[in-house]
């Protein structure tokens, strides 16, 4: 009965980034956009003492661009979250026999497929132009995985800020403080590379050991401790994520 | 209005409510219902905007908890065994939106899965509603191409999917058109003949009166008058005269209509007061203000209707408020 409630709700949310693709075509432009321009810009970069080799900076960047993309991408479920919280889509759904918990796994299970779709497009596009993922096959699988994952976590963390405040511009409001995360991460540049305070961040970020995971695939080839950490990091974000996810729904029904 | 205190009683009616109360911080949405809803009924509540109609309404449909106070629909604790009142209720919601990117078809199929029909039935359960409320034509249409009425239409459809036997509709024709105003009405009455007991909510008198054979009026959280429109009626005996006078003759108008009768809230400036005497008194009222010299603009007699009972209740009119 639950997993039918999930199922169909996911359907619902798979349907509504179907049917506004304008909403959806940055998440998926922007990031190859933004991949192309810093190929050009730090493609020499590769040969900073520290880098590692690769064949190209966009085969190094892979693993940020897909991350990033994906980050882009599970917003806009979250934020969907709170405009059916606003819109009282939400009450509809609470005035059913539906399980809380479906309701809001439903939300997150659509925006973990989105997720996937979007890591599937950035390798298939990208890898032409010099993204290889030397990892072959089972590399493009993990990757696809960890979109998903990543998708998941990044949407069950910003849905407990669209189920705290039931607003749509909360939601967008606070996307920024990912980017900042991202960016205080190796998601672009190696650990090796850096120095200080802003080394420091990047070793503790989750993102940075997430994302070496991801880039271990494509720039050395298929290791199982790279797939673990390329999957495991996200996974446990995810658990993290749909604890509090939960627990702000929780609240806000007690408090109701 | 009819009390009710010690413990809870054991009913066999689809709503009770007892001492319901909700409070928002220091704001008394609800402040104290008791009900009961009889099987069979179509049960009106009436009241104004921020009267507690739907704050009340989202207590007994689960939606909210109430601060103290029990309720049972469905012969369920609306608190305590919450999932079994939904399962028994259709709930059809005002503000509460339908996704604007989904067909009908769609929002009755998805109604369908949460509501744990089975598959089998499910899509027969959909054309007969669709059939119903007139949107077979419209099924596979987004919903943001809908009109307003048909919206409606479709909420009503969507609330019926499991074959409730309480059904709730909270304003169900709120920014209606006259015609689809009454279709809508048309189609409660018949839901309600096929046995669906209906508690609905609105503001438009003319609604609770034709539709509902009980009525509550509730103002500021309150239920200030219980009864059927006929009674509620005849418990305002006088009928209402209501002028207009000029501002600068206000206060000896008044002076002069108190002589016949309570003054009652009139809208828009006019003045009212119910007529001791009857509608006879009318020709002696006329006399009175020639010797009083107050000039008359405009005068109008008033069978009692339920706006007189909502304005002898609470104080202020609900029409032309």
């Amino acid at each position: 009965m639950r997993a039918a409630h999930v199922a169909a709700l996911a359907r619902r949310s798979t349907l509504a980034i179907v049917r506004q693709p304008a909403l959806v075509f940055p998440s998926i432009v922007f990031p190859l956009f933004f991949a192309a321009l810093s190929n050009s810009s730090f493609g020499r970069a590769t040969r900073l003492p520290g880098f590692p080799e690769v064949s190209s900076f966009l085969q190094f960047s892979l693993a940020g661009t897909v991350t990033q993309g994906v980050l882009f991408g599970s917003v806009t479920g979250a934020a969907a979250l709170a405009t059916d919280i606003q819109d009282g889509f939400f009450d509809r759904l609470l005035a059913s026999p539906t399980s809380r918990t479906g309701i809001l796994l439903g939300r997150l299970a659509g925006g973990a497929l989105f997720g996937a779709v979007q890591a599937a497009v950035f390798v298939a596009v990208l890898w032409p132009f010099g993204a290889e993922v030397r990892a072959g096959l089972p590399g493009f699988v993990v990757l696809v995985l960890a979109g998903m994952l990543v998708a998941y976590a990044v949407g069950a963390l910003m849905s407990s800020v669209a189920l705290r405040t039931g607003s749509a511009e909360a939601v967008q409001g606070s996307f920024p403080l990912l980017f900042i995360l991202l960016f205080l991460s190796s998601a672009f540049f190696p650990r090796e590379t850096m120095s200080g305070v802003y080394r420091t961040i990047a070793d503790l970020n989750p993102v940075s050991h997430m994302v070496e995971g991801q880039r271990a695939l494509a720039v050395d080839g298929w290791s199982l401790s790279a797939a673990a950490r390329a999957l495991l990091v996200p996974a446990a974000l995810g658990a993290v994520g749909t604890a509090l996810a939960l627990a702000t729904l929780r609240r806000r029904l007690r408090a109701s | 209005m009819a009390r009710h205190r010690g413990g809870p009683r054991l009913s066999s009616s689809p709503i009770v409510a007892e001492g319901l109360v909700r409070h928002f911080g220091d704001v008394k949405a609800v402040d104290g219902i008791d009900l009961e809803v009889r099987a069979g009924e179509i049960f009106g509540f009436l009241g104004p905007n921020g009267a507690g109609k739907s704050t009340a309404v989202r207590m007994l449909t689960t939606l909210l908890r109430p601060t103290s106070g029990t309720a049972r629909v469905a012969g369920h604790d609306v608190v305590r065994e919450a999932d079994a009142v939904r399962r028994s209720i259709g709930v059809a919601l005002q503000d509460a939106a339908i996704d604007p990117l989904m067909t009908g078809r769609e929002l009755l199929a998805l109604q369908a899965v949460l509501y744990g029909i089975p598959r089998a039935e499910s899509r027969g359960r959909t054309e007969e509603l669709l059939e119903r409320v007139g949107l077979t034509a419209a099924a596979d249409r987004r919903v943001g191409t809908y009109s307003g009425g048909m919206r409606r239409r479709l909420d009503l459809a969507l609330s019926l999917i499991h074959r409730p036997t309480v059904l709730f509709l909270d304003e169900p024709t709120t920014g209606l058109d006259p015609m689809s105003r009454v279709a809508l009405w048309e189609e409660v009455r018949r839901l309600n003949r096929e046995g669906t007991t209906v508690m609905l909510t609105t503001q438009y008198l003319e609604e609770a009166d034709q539709l509902a054979d009980r009525v509550a009026i509730i103002d500021h959280g309150r239920i200030v008058r219980l009864g059927t429109p006929a009674e509620l009626k005849a418990g305002v005996r006088e009928p209402s005269l209501m002028v207009t006078v000029p501002s600068a003759q206000q206060d000896a108008a008044r002076g002069v209509l108190a002589r016949f009768g309570d003054l009652r809230p009139g809208a828009e400036g006019r003045l009212g007061v119910g007529l001791r005497g009857g509608a006879s008194a009318v020709t002696d009222v006329v006399r009175a203000r020639d010797e009083a010299g107050v000039r008359l603009q405009h005068l109008e007699l008033h069978e009692p209707s339920l706006d007189d009972v909502f304005a002898d209740a609470t104080g202020h009119r609900l029409e032309g408020a």
